[in-house]
């Protein structure tokens, strides 16, 4: 047996004795010692909170696979944590953990907390994780932040189909790929998506007057 | 728009690596789209612009078109939006150059006068609709598109869309009528 | 086509006319294309699969609706095409999720990988499978859910997905993509605690 064998075995045998709350065994022999350790501090300080803890091993493995190190793998458990309750913040506490990681991500991307808000008064009862991921998306491609929550809430109150979200960006993302600005892409392609949603938007109190094109 | 069936054999073959083959594909495609280019920038030197241009980014973003059985309509499309680009920058030209577009419409209307050409009365009746309105009209006039395969294409609703040609139709039957009272 | 009157008739007669371009366009036209740098492989591969290309899905509307959303998130692209960048693809299924499928061209490679949220950033448990021509491909199923999720090249190299949105959570100065699976044709079920 080999010495870092050894001390996997020493490792994981200390891991196994220890009844943290946070472990996780998929962390097992991915991180080491001390970085483990702060780790499931942290997932276990955000499950306490009511956050959803997979998000932050998953973030965990995927710094020990990309040969991070220990204090930058902490570092990004730590932001995430922190992105998941803003998120959960904007959003209530009843939203699922999909709302919550697609919100922690449209917050990283830039969107802000009222623009979550929005979204989920908008669609009040119904999943919004479509929508948030839609909305980091549309950010990670350049849509100026209000045009992008503009677009989204405006399908959100449409109630377009998690389909229909889908196809407007990628509608967004052909038009950027062909040459316009991702905000012109964005407005543009909202009115044709909102569309489909035309029905149920006139029955939504309050919904904006509708564009002329 | 119906594409030629093996569009997609040339387009995969370009992808692979054989960049001659795109002439196939400018040669087929060529003519209908000139067509609209001409019609919609009137200017044969803007339209050939406009369309090596639509050729060219055609070629660069090969690899997004999704469905290369239909590699017409996709090109279609960004020659659409280069005659969008070209009628906004010549408009920003315009505001620079007033007076020579005055002239360049006097020299046009003197030109039909001296021919009395059905063809140049309607490039210019054309030239005179709002280019939402030409672009509308060209598309279900013209090109003969459903009006759902333009709602597509422009982003625009159906329901405007019937509305700028009928506007298109309703203006360009005037232009005309004066066009002929005039020359007889 | 009807039209209301004669004159918007002959009108479209005559500008359905062919209009021709200058002699030697179509050469012009070639040697533009001649002098656009040959873009890389990869290149070629990130436009290409930035477009989603739609597999056949299953016959059912609602299920169809479920294939677009996994799709369209993740700019699914036809994997069919012996070339080509990343993709996703999906196909409904009557269980959970959708089945998302993962394309990469890498002619070079001697393995690729994937390495996500959804497999404990493990990639050694999903190796993509050589599809010829130098397309390796992997299927998985994915519950609904925000992923993110990067291919490994011969064990060493990372590489982000380029069809998929780029994550722009990169905490580790290496690229992700991003993966959104929906709920499909059920986007509307009631929230859980």
């Amino acid at each position: 047996m080999t010495a870092r064998r050894l001390a996997m075995g020493l490792l994981l045998g200390l891991c196994a004795a220890r009844p943290a709350m946070g472990q996780d065994p998929r962390l097992a022999g991915r991180l080491d010692a001390g970085t483990r350790a702060a780790v499931e501090a942290l997932v276990d300080s955000a499950r306490q909170g009511g956050l959803p803890s997979d998000p932050l091993v998953t973030k965990a493995l995927e710094g020990a696979s990309k040969g991070a190190t220990g204090a930058r793998i902490v570092a990004a458990v730590r932001r995430l944590s922190g992105d998941l309750a803003a998120a959960r913040t904007a959003l209530g506490s009843g939203s699922t953990a999909e709302e919550l990681v697609a919100g922690a991500a449209a917050l990283r991307a830039g969107a802000s907390a009222s623009a979550l808000q929005q979204v989920r008064s908008v669609r009040s009862g119904a999943t919004v994780a479509v929508h948030l991921a839609v909305l980091a998306d549309l950010l990670a491609d350049g849509v100026p932040a209000d045009t992008a929550a503009a677009a989204v809430v405006a399908l959100a109150r449409a109630t377009v189909r998690d389909a229909d979200l889908v196809a407007f960006r990628q509608s967004v993302d052909r038009d950027i790929a062909l040459g316009a600005s991702p905000g012109a892409a964005a407005t543009v392609r909202v009115n044709s998506t909102a569309r489909a949603g035309d029905l149920i938007m006139t029955a939504v109190p309050n919904a904006p007057p509708r564009r002329r094109p | 728009m119906a594409p030629a069936p093996d569009d997609a054999v040339i387009v995969r073959r370009v992808l692979g690596g054989e960049v001659d083959a795109y002439a196939r594909l400018v040669e087929r495609h060529r003519d209908r789209l000139a067509r609209y280019a001409v019609r919609m920038l009137g200017d044969p030197e803007d339209a050939e612009e406009a369309l090596q241009d639509a050729f060219v980014r055609g070629y660069r973003s090969l690899a997004t078109c999704k469905d290369p059985a239909r590699f017409g309509p996709w090109l279609f499309r960004i020659l659409v939006n280069r005659c969008r680009t070209k009628v906004v920058l010549r408009q920003r030209r315009s505001r620079t150059f007033v007076r020579d577009e005055v002239a360049l419409a006097t020299a046009g209307v003197a030109a039909l006068d001296e021919r009395g050409a059905w063809r140049e009365e309607i490039a210019l009746a054309l030239g005179a609709l709002d280019p939402l309105y030409r672009e509308a009209f060209l598309l279900k006039h013209v090109e003969e598109l459903e009006y759902e395969e333009m709602a597509k294409l422009t982003g625009v609703r159906v329901s405007a869309l019937k509305m700028r040609v009928k506007r298109a139709c309703d203006r360009l039957r005037d232009l005309l009528q004066e066009a002929e009272s005039a020359a007889r | 086509m009807r039209h209301d009157d004669d004159l918007i008739a002959r009108a479209v007669e005559a500008l359905r006319e062919p209009a021709a371009v200058s002699p030697g366009f179509d050469g012009r036209v070639m040697a533009a294309v001649r002098a656009v740098p040959r873009p890389s492989r990869w290149a070629l591969a990130w436009e290409w699969a930035r477009e989603p290309h739609w597999l056949a899905v299953s016959p059912l509307g609602g299920l169809a609706l479920a294939a677009g959303v996994a799709g369209l998130l993740a700019l699914g692209v036809w994997a069919a095409v012996p070339r080509g960048g990343g993709v996703v693809s999906a196909d409904a299924a009557a269980e959970p999720g959708q089945v998302v499928q993962f394309v990469l061209s890498a002619p070079t490679a001697r393995a690729v990988a994937l390495a996500g949220d959804f497999n404990s950033w493990d990639w050694a448990q999903t190796p993509l499978v050589p599809a010829g021509a130098g397309v390796w491909s992997v299927a998985l199923r994915l519950p609904p859910g925000r992923y993110t999720y990067t291919f490994v090249v011969d064990g060493t190299r990372f590489l982000a997905d380029p069809s998929a949105p780029r994550a722009v959570d990169d905490d580790f100065g290496t690229p992700s993509s991003v993966v959104t699976v929906g709920r499909g044709a059920m986007p509307d079920r009631g929230r859980t605690s």
